[in-house]
């Protein structure tokens, strides 16, 4: 092993333990001056009303002055009605010392303006409506309550935890000034002296230590935080990223859920820790309605869940009475600096509330096919001839794969847009070598950039001045991969420009526009800094503190990689995979859940994580095939990939440290099983990218939990280690060591404890039943199952890449539900290119019913394929026709019927995809 | 189907291009797309209803069903020219190159995986390249031949001075065997002689001592072990003190691999501040006393000075008790027997700190015991001195048979472990056990002794990294293709590393390449005529053309 590698190793052991994440290199609340102070309001609530006479009603919003009863300190309230049922909430100072950071960029665009009618104005109280939703806003106490056809689903501020420290001078007689503290504007201070009621005494307020770290805090105090109550719900949901369960858990008597960016080293399962990614948007569901609140910030923050542990019998009571004797569920979000910008989502259904946090943040674009297609990685792959002949060994044991990829060790001593000119001499011919497969290669490129005088990037990013800044104005230097190392201040339009024309093909000319993109430790990943991250008081484009920023630095890294891969081939779609996201990361990149463990608990952590992350705008969402760090062993590794094929990013990877653990280097049993997985993916790949298109057009997620679908089914809100692949399949991978069978639920439609029928896809079994059912499995059975009522399309050929499928035929599986009746969708296109949204698609909608099966276009079908459909497989018919007969321009074909055990095949029906046919059964 | 109108109806043709059958001169058998000339028999329509039987049994289709792009066999025996069928192959003929048997799924993909492009459709425009192709391998083949015939030429040497080694080795042991018998029976005499002279000894010495009890023989060492200590110090520490600010560092120290007391190719802080009595940093007073007494043991172990005593060597010190037996040291004080003792323990790299703290106070103390030149021996009279001196000559010629029978044990020894080697089947690998060859890349110099050890250098300094002692040899299906090499040193927070050593045939000895595709798992190339083969490559060539 390398001497560097050492040295690396040693640095990260002085901050870690051997064995697993160490806390204590990580906040708690109470380590947390503005937490402390936000989470203190709790106990005590606060004074906040809104000021009678200063009401302005618009077509859209209205706005009010509010003030704080206590310091009289007063704040501009607006209230904006948005298209599709959401209300945007804003409260900012009227006149604040200086301006205080709004979220930029996280928005997809501008909302689009509802409309509003004021219904009544009293005094102290206002009602609005805005189509069938309502609000009515309190003016003292201030609250807000929010209505969905009548029914109060969303409470802001019932428990007047609304905090808002105004900016201030910092009094001179307190704690002496730090070292090196030479802000003029401070020492000309202090001519106020603040109010007793105004005080705040916290001895973090101005300054603030953790461990060696100094956080110098200028501005001082300045927190903003409120309280959401969610009376019709009785879980709640969302704010990833946490290694922890779907439903939320209360945070009574331990940390709140704690949002701030983070790269945790060996992270622990079942915490409420931070990790990489954080999207502030909450979810609360009951049986007859859901909605959610995104609280757009982008400071650390920390949220509070209150959740009353109810039994069924109470709620019962609850539910017959129509009153609840327990505080309804809500959360306390705390932010330690910006303003309160909080969207309001009323739902009334899950996937209202999703499509409209979607509305508001975008969705990943339709991802190239490759990408959702099978990811080799590790750390590393060695050099070309360790890249080619591992693409080659796949291809010797035929398991399908389409990219391979690099960490950080190709690269020229850590400085990223270069090459290891030892180990990789040509990287053009490697590049072709895989290409010419149908293969890709994506290659990291983090943020930090090496502090070396001769490296042109360090250069010209010192020189124009693009790194971001301390305090005093220098540019700011850590410790990373590279050793010192700085961090391009992505806040700047033009420092995005820079770094994305760093890809154009002329400039990083040892890449081609197939070789994709991975952009790791954008939190930003900092070894000697605070938690591991940059210091908050490091000053970024505009004057902001890194402090008001922090977690949409990740955000602003891959806006500049995304334009990047964008200017470099305008017609080809960007992939991109990051660690670090903010709310509308999703816009620009696939995320994973970073460094998991080979471990069976990180193994189920990855369909909890990526529910939650799903239903947070990130469908595009996986976890390291067999752990990162850790040997799995044989049967982790083949449960794992099981896994893995059904969520949507699946990639293999592993820590440098691990033993190498490609398929074929286990014995043969385990090869295979691994195989067979791989290739079942492959089969699914028509659904995969057409739930991906539908993504991009409605907003619904790819993969959901069942609550989406079964919202009355109180069984199932808590139901996370099953998901489901849009509404077709149902999938519940063994994640247990050594088990002969697991408890699968299928979840209830009605109260009756009717549910839908499912059928097993590998033998086409039918569960008529709902509730839990004990499932037999040996160790190649994934148990999955498709709804009956579903038609999903597949393509069964094998093909050593994905992209090599393209003119493939496909298969429809039908699966009839009660009625004999199934509809599914099926989208296809080039596969690459952005010539889908000047119309060259096809989308198509399939419907069987009374023995026929009949297409519809979603507009034209203009892309030209040579694809046909080769076979369609039926299951729960109640007969078995004698044959079938396909219908195209009024001219008629016989095809042949085959009987299966418990399905029958029509085949060949050999329809092109672009046109219209009708197939059927004939019963002779 | 046929009339159908295929276009307008939106149906795919049903025959694809490549469907057809192959029936041009190539073949004299006519025989579906993708089956080879040895299964062109198995492809035939039953005479009468033109149907055909999977070849698994499993079904029975009509003819026409076989090569239509659907899959209608559970083996996948009907669709051997095309994609449909999940497990089926599809046979290149690749005239003037060598057939192949690929897997479906590489059919129509657009790739040309055949050299005869037979693969694809005419739309992919695969080029026939299995001339060239053909031509090429039949010249690399040739060269291979040319070069095993004159690798094996070389080997024939490497054979005929392996086996002459081995005889070697073989009379030799003999000739020690004979020699161990003798020199057994020496001893018994030699033994016999000894017990009777140190007998005598005994009783003159003890008269001689009970004349002589009122003598004080008080003795004391003298302190000059202290002061050449102090020395070595100061020296040290300036060779450590690189910054030359009167104090001796953490960082200053991290660069002394001799102080990687774990050998994982680091010396970490901790381990720097162990040598440092856990302090940041020492000046000369205080490296001289606690520092140097760390740091001595390893500093003379690298320097190959310090050779931990071995067992039977202490115990012989001790068993000896009278003066004047020449290569001896003088009789050890209590608290050198003591340090003596500590530092075996010392020399297996896990010694405790304390040691020489604990040695510290007598360092410098004035009435130790006197030097050993200054030992005169007590005055015997005649007598006693002439018996003494019998006995001493006795002693004498009894090691000196007992050193003999342990060179002749060792030499045994050694054989016996060159034998089970294994030197490969005709000992042609004889002649490489004592050699090492060296192979450079950018940052290390990597050696292989085969049958001894594998090791890695950084080229910029420091020790050499054991990466694996000899293990044995590994290869399959040929044994002596491979060799393994474990046990080497630990790596940090990981496995002890090891190395595999391929071997392939060549005119010269040679590294080509070292790898470590697995973190601390190194994979070197390794050419030697040893592994020329001739005649195995010769059958092997013929096995191919058979099947071509």
């Amino acid at each position: 092993m390398r001497f560097a590698l050492c040295t690396v190793a040693i640095i990260w052991a002085l901050f870690v333990l051997a064995d697993g994440v160490d806390p204590g290199n990580f906040k708690t609340c109470e380590q947390s001056s503005f937490c402390r102070r936000s989470r203190k309001v709790q106990s005590s609530g606060s004074k906040y009303a809104l000021i009678p006479g200063t009401l302005n009603t618009y077509a859209d919003s209205l706005t009010a002055d509010l003030v704080n009863k206590e310091n009289h300190h007063q704040f501009a309230f607006k209230l904006e009605a948005l298209e599709g049922s959401t209300f945007r909430l804003q409260i900012d100072e009227k006149q604040p010392l200086r301006p205080r950071y709004r979220v930029e960029h996280a928005l997809k665009g501008q909302p689009r303006a509802g409309s509003i009618r004021v219904q009544r104005e009293t005094d102290g109280e206002i009602v609005i409506t805005s189509e069938k939703n309502k609000a009515v806003i309190h003016g003292d106490p201030f609250r807000i309550d929010f209505y969905e056809n009548d029914v109060l689903v969303v409470s802001v501020n019932a428990k007047n935890w609304l905090y808002f420290e105004h900016l201030r001078q910092k009094a001179q007689e307190q704690t002496p000034e730090p070292e090196g503290n030479e802000n003029q504007q401070e020492q000309d201070a202090a001519v106020e002296t603040p109010k007793a009621a105004d005080a705040i005494d916290d001895p973090g307020a101005w300054e603030e230590n953790f461990k060696s770290h100094h956080d110098s805090k200028p501005y001082g105090p300045e927190a903003v935080a409120l309280d959401f109550s969610f009376p019709a719900a009785e879980i709640l949901f969302g704010i990833p990223e946490h290694a922890d369960s779907f439903v939320l858990k209360s945070t009574s008597g331990t940390d709140p859920y704690r949002l701030y960016n983070l790269d945790v080293f060996e992270y622990v399962v079942d915490s409420k820790m931070a990790l990489y990614g954080a999207v502030p948007v909450i979810y609360g569901h009951g049986q007859q309605h859901t909605a959610g609140v995104y609280w757009q910030n982008a400071a650390e923050t920390w949220v509070d869940i209150q959740t009353s542990e109810t039994n069924v019998v109470s709620s019962l009571v609850n539910f017959v009475s129509g009153s609840r004797n327990t505080p309804p569920p809500a959360a306390h979000f705390m932010s330690e600096s910006g303003i309160v910008d909080a969207f309001i989502l009323l739902g009334p259904k899950p996937m209202d509330t999703f499509k409209q946090y979607a509305a508001l943040t975008g969705t990943h674009e339709l991802p190239q096919l490759f990408s959702l297609a099978y990811h080799q990685s590790r750390w590393n792959y060695n050099d070309e001839r360790d890249v080619t002949s591992v693409s080659a060994k796949f291809d010797e044991f035929n398991i399908p794969m389409d990219t391979m990829w690099l960490d950080i060790e190709y690269t020229d001593g850590k400085r990223y847009f270069t090459w290891d000119k030892f180990k990789f001499p040509q990287p053009l011919t490697m590049i072709k070598n895989l290409t010419e497969l149908g293969r890709h290669l994506v290659v990291i490129i983090d943020p930090h950039i090496k502090r070396d005088n001769g490296y042109f990037f360090h250069q010209e990013c010192t020189e124009r001045g693009y790194y971001v800044k301390t305090r005093d104005g220098n540019d700011y230097e850590g410790w990373c991969w590279p050793g010192a190392a700085s961090y391009p201040d992505f806040f700047n339009p033009v420092v995005r420009d820079y770094y994305a024309s760093q890809y154009a093909l002329d400039k990083f000319q040892t890449v081609t526009a197939d070789v994709m993109l991975w952009n790791d430790m954008n939190e930003p990943s900092v070894f000697n800094g605070p938690e591991i991250t940059a210091p908050k008081d490091l000053v970024h484009y505009g004057n902001w503190e890194h402090r008001d920023v922090h977690n949409l630095y990740g955000h602003m890294h891959l806006m500049g990689s995304f334009a990047g891969l964008l200017q470099r081939d305008p017609n080809q779609r960007p992939f991109i995979l990051t660690r670090s996201h903010f709310a509308g990361s999703q816009r620009y990149a696939a995320i994973w859940t970073g460094d998991n463990l080979a471990d069976w608990s990180h193994l189920q952590h990855s369909i909890k994580m990526c529910l939650t992350e799903a239903v947070a705008g990130f469908s595009f969402c996986g976890a390291d095939v067999g752990g990162f760090f850790g040997n799995p062993d044989s049967e982790l590794l083949e449960r794992w990939y099981q896994t893995g094929i059904f969520l949507p990013f699946f990639r293999a990877h592993a820590h440098i440290d691990t033993k190498r653990r490609e398929p074929w280097l286990f014995p043969e049993r385990t090869r295979q099983v691994i195989q067979n997985a791989v290739l079942k993916r492959y089969s699914y790949l028509p659904l995969w990218y057409t739930a991906f298109y539908e993504l991009e057009l409605t907003g619904e997620p790819v993969i959901r939990p069942l609550l989406t679908h079964y919202p009355q089914d109180k069984e199932a809100f808590a139901v996370d280690n099953q998901l489901l692949v849009q509404d077709r399949l149902l999938v519940r991978p063994v994640m247990q060591q050594g088990v002969s069978k697991v408890d699968v639920y299928f979840p209830t439609i009605d109260d009756k404890k009717n549910g839908d029928w499912w059928y097993d896809v590998d033998t086409y079994q039918r569960q008529e039943r709902s509730g839990y059912v004990s499932v037999p499995v040996d160790d190649n059975k994934i148990p999955v199952w498709q709804r009956g009522g579903s038609i999903v399309p597949k393509k069964e050929r094998q093909r050593r890449a994905s992209t090599l499928m393209l003119h493939d035929p496909y298969t429809l599986i039908i699966c009839l539900d009660r009625q004999g009746k199934a509809a599914g969708s099926l989208y296809l296109d080039d596969e690459k290119s952005y010539a889908y949204r000047q119309g060259k698609r096809i989308h198509v909608k399939y419907e069987f019913g009374n023995g026929q099966l009949v297409n519809h276009f979603v507009g034209k079908p203009k892309y030209k394929t040579n694809a046909w459909i080769e076979r369609i497989v039926i299951a729960g018919l109640e007969k078995v026709p004698s044959s079938a007969s396909v219908t195209v321009n009024g001219v008629s074909q016989q095809l042949e019927v085959l009987q299966h055990d418990l399905s029958v095949v029509v085949r060949k029906p050999g329809v092109k995809m672009d046109v219209d046919f009708a197939i059927k059964l004939n019963y002779v | 189907m046929q009339g159908l109108g295929v276009s307008q109806m939106g149906l795919i043709p049903v025959v694809v291009a490549l469907a057809i059958l192959n029936a041009g001169s190539a073949s004299e058998v006519p025989r579906p797309l993708g089956v080879s000339l040895a299964k062109a028999s198995l492809y035939q329509p039953q005479a009468g209803d033109q149907s055909w039987t999977c070849l698994d049994g499993s079904r029975s289709i009509p003819f026409a069903q076989v090569n239509d792009d659907y899959c209608d066999c559970a083996d996948g025996s009907d669709e051997p020219g095309t994609a449909a069928c999940p497990q089926g192959q599809f046979h290149c003929l690749n005239k003037g190159h060598q057939p192949v048997d690929i897997p479906s799924s590489r059919v129509q993909d657009g790739i040309c995986d055949c050299c005869d492009g037979s693969d694809e459709s005419q739309v992919v425009g695969c080029p026939n390249t299995c001339l060239e192709l053909g031509a090429a391998a039949a010249v690399q083949r040739r060269n291979e031949a040319e070069l095993h015939k004159r690798g094996a030429e070389k080997r024939l040497e490497m054979i005929t001075r392996g086996k002459q080694m081995k005889a070697e080795r073989e009379a030799r042991r003999l000739e020690l065997d004979q020699r161990h018998k003798e020199q057994v029976v020496l001893r018994t005499e030699k033994e016999q002689l000894k017990q009777n002279a140190e007998a005598l000894e005994k009783e003159a010495i003890d008269i001689f001592k009970a004349e002589q009890r009122e003598v004080d023989a008080e003795t004391a060492q003298a302190e000059q072990e202290p002061q050449q200590m102090r020395q070595e110090a100061s020296l040290s520490f300036m060779r450590y003190d690189t910054n030359k600010d009167g104090f001796v560092e953490v960082t200053e120290l991290m660069v002394d691999m001799n102080l990687d007391r774990d050998r994982n190719g680091v010396v970490t802080i901790d381990e720097a501040k162990f040598f440092l009595d856990e302090r940041e940093r020492l000046d000369l007073d205080a490296f001289v006393t606690l520092a140097w007494p760390r740091i001595k043991p390893l500093a003379m172990l690298a320097e190959g000075l310090f050779q931990p005593p071995q067992p039977e060597e202490v115990v012989k010190q001790e068993e000896v008790t009278t003066e004047g037996i020449e290569p001896t040291p003088p009789k050890p004080s209590e608290e050198q027997a003591d340090l003596a003792g500590e530092e075996e323990i010392e020399a297996d790299e896990e010694g405790e700190e304390d040691q020489y703290e604990d040695e510290e106070p007598d360092v410098g103390v004035g009435e130790a015991s006197p030097d050993v030149e200054e030992v005169t021996p007590p005055n015997y009279d005649p007598e006693t001195a002439r018996l003494i001196q019998q006995a001493n000559e006795a002693r004498n010629a009894l090691e000196e048979v007992e050193r003999s029978l342990r060179e002749i044990e060792q030499e045994v020894k050694e054989i016996d472990e060159q034998n089970s080697k294994g030197y490969g089947l005709t000992e042609e690998w004889a002649v490489h056990d004592g050699q090492c060859y060296n192979f450079e890349d950018r940052e290390y110099v990597y050696t292989l002794c085969p049958f001894d050890r594998a090791s890695q250098k950084s080229r910029s300094g420091g020790p050499e990294t054991t990466l694996g002692r000899w293990d044995k040899w590994i290869g399959e299906p040929k044994k002596y293709s491979q060799q393994k090499y474990t046990n080497g040193a630990a790596c940090w927070n990981g496995p002890n590393r090891s190395a595999i050593i391929n071997i392939s045939c060549a005119l010269e000895p040679k590294i080509t390449a070292v790898s470590e595709p697995n973190r601390c798992e190194y994979y070197f190339e390794f050419e030697t005529p040893a592994a020329c083969d001739s005649e195995a490559f010769q059958a092997e060539a013929e096995n191919l053309h058979d099947e071509l």
